[in-house]
């Protein structure tokens, strides 16, 4: 927990466009050496310090893992950004410096399976880039299904052509060519495991396909990573600390707490991990769940909250930190 | 001097059917179609269609006839144990994600079978197990590797070494058998008393 509390300075060393939305970086530790050892479908927190308040953001890690002189990641400009994809797309320059988290994975492969069907949907293709390097040439079988809007959009296309050659298959909405879900998940051998990373309405659906085809849950694979989304601003006491925070309506409450110097543990802060799992003392009001790890049941208890994505309205929050 | 409380030893449920699978594959061994009827049944009431997707593979028992009355069309009846795995694998081999697998007979039984599955990468949430019948065990000489068959007592004598093994609770789901340590390495000669503890 402490090592990943701790950051890296590095050097950005590398900047390409590489779809209109979609910039590449490569990130190098200031100084030289080596960077800290990851598995395909790691992610690091990129801290970045912008002109009102500080980012955090998780960024899959899309190079290859054997290659540790620099990390790379793909920062898609998000419309409605809370200033993190925006920072990275107009203020990071060759030279800038950054912070970075050590990696964590929360969208590891499974090792003993006997085959893989990877899907990705715009931006969701990074995680799956790394991954792919732990894949090629290791005589497990597999397939990348890729869905983009149109051929500009299609990030990464000749590096996956070139390596995959007819492991990938593309989809372009352009075309009107949809991943055929259904057939996919229906016909998959025994020791199959499925892997999904793209819009939440893509995994929602691969999710509910898998199901319905009958496959358990135990090989069915997400991984999204939720921007805080914008709320009313709220209060929220601190027991432990003996503090009131106020939580703006662009700010979450995780920010908000670390804001107050208030250390709350974390790894991906899009509220996929569960690491910032904290108990709810009083509540008068309700709480606003936007995480993807807390149970329907337990979020209808009301008993704990994920900080890093979720907030409160009402009158009253009391948190066990 | 057995070694209890250790956790990899198996613990089974009563079976269930789980329609939310799409095939389902069951396998039994003498007692164990007492289980398999009653999932067979839990299923005709729950989901007729899912019946048409069950597939039984049974070494009898005097219950096979029960099989032929319970409607389910594909029931295949095997001489032996071999000869049921044999079929398994290739079963296995052709099946397709969504297949649910159910267990049924002597614990080596449900292990033999466990132990292929597997090697297909099954994981807990796609297969279910009810031990009935004998409680006899395979033991595997962790000194010369040989697998003594059908265990009921605290120590046995390794077919393979013919060393005088401690039947432990330690259980290798790779290899389908507990562990058999030798008994008497520190002092030779001196054994516990011989006694049938696995009915």
């Amino acid at each position: 927990m402490s090592d990943a509390a701790q950051t890296i300075a590095v050097e950005v060393i590398g900047i390409e466009q590489i779809t209109p939305l979609i910039k590449h970086f490569k990130l190098a530790p200031v100084g030289g050496g080596s960077l800290p050892v990851f598995s395909g479908g790691s992610h690091i927190i990129v801290v970045m310090q912008g002109t009102a308040r500080l980012h955090k953001n998780p960024y899959s890690l899309l190079g290859s893992p054997l290659q540790l002189d620099s990390y790379e990641i793909g920062v898609r400009r998000m419309e409605e950004s809370r200033g993190g994809s925006h920072f990275m797309h107009d203020s990071v320059k060759v030279g800038s410096r950054l912070e970075i988290a050590h990696p964590v994975n929360l969208f590891g492969l499974d090792k003993i399976a006997r085959k893989h069907v990877l899907i990705a949907g715009g931006i969701g293709i990074t995680p799956f880039l790394a991954q792919l390097e732990d894949l090629h040439g290791g005589g497990i079988p597999y397939q990348m299904h890729y869905s983009v809007r149109s051929s500009e959009h299609a990030a990464f296309l000749e590096r996956l052509q070139r390596r995959e050659g007819e492991r990938l298959h593309m989809y372009y909405d352009s075309e009107g060519q949809l991943i055929p879900f259904e057939t996919l998940l229906a016909t998959q051998p025994l020791g199959t495991h499925v892997y999904v990373c793209g819009p939440a309405g893509m995994i929602n659906h691969v999710i509910a396909t898998a199901k319905a085809c009958g496959w358990p849950d135990s090989h069915v694979h997400w991984e999204q990573f939720s921007a805080p989304p914008v709320g009313d601003a709220f209060e929220v006491f601190l027991a432990r600390s003996k503090i009131s925070v106020h939580v703006p309506p662009d700010q979450s409450l995780l920010e908000s707490i670390e804001a107050a110097g208030v250390e709350v543990p974390y790894l991906c802060r899009g509220g996929v991990c569960g690491f910032c799992h904290t108990k709810v003392l009083e509540l008068d009001g309700e709480l606003v769940h936007n995480d993807h790890f807390l149970s329907d049941a337990d979020k209808a208890k009301g008993k704990s909250i994920m900080p890093c994505v979720s907030r409160a309205h009402g009158k009253r929050l009391v948190l066990d930190l | 001097m057995l070694v209890t409380g250790i956790k990899s030893k198996p613990v089974y449920a009563p079976l269930q059917a789980d329609i939310r699978g799409r095939y389902h594959l069951m396998l039994g061994m003498g007692v164990g179609a007492a289980p398999l009827l009653r999932v067979i049944a839990e299923m005709r009431a729950a989901s007729e269609a899912s019946l048409k997707y069950t597939r039984v593979l049974y070494v009898p028992g005097a219950e096979a006839e029960q099989f032929k009355t319970a409607a389910v069309s594909d029931v295949q009846i095997f001489a032996g144990t071999p000869a049921l795995l044999e079929s398994f694998r290739q079963v296995l081999a052709q099946s397709l994600m969504g297949t649910r697998l159910y267990v049924a007979g002597p614990e080596s039984f449900i292990g033999l079978v466990m132990k292929i599955a597997l090697e297909f990468n099954l994981n807990k949430d796609e297969i279910r197990a009810e031990e009935c019948g004998s409680l006899a065990r395979r033991i595997y000489c962790i000194h010369c590797r040989a697998t003594t068959e059908e265990v009921r007592t605290n120590i046995v004598r390794c077919v393979g070494c013919e060393r005088w093994l401690l039947v432990r609770d330690h259980y290798s789901r790779r290899l389908a058998a507990y562990m058999g340590v030798m008994v008497d390495a520190e002092a030779p000669g001196e054994l516990p008393l011989l006694k049938e503890v696995f009915l």
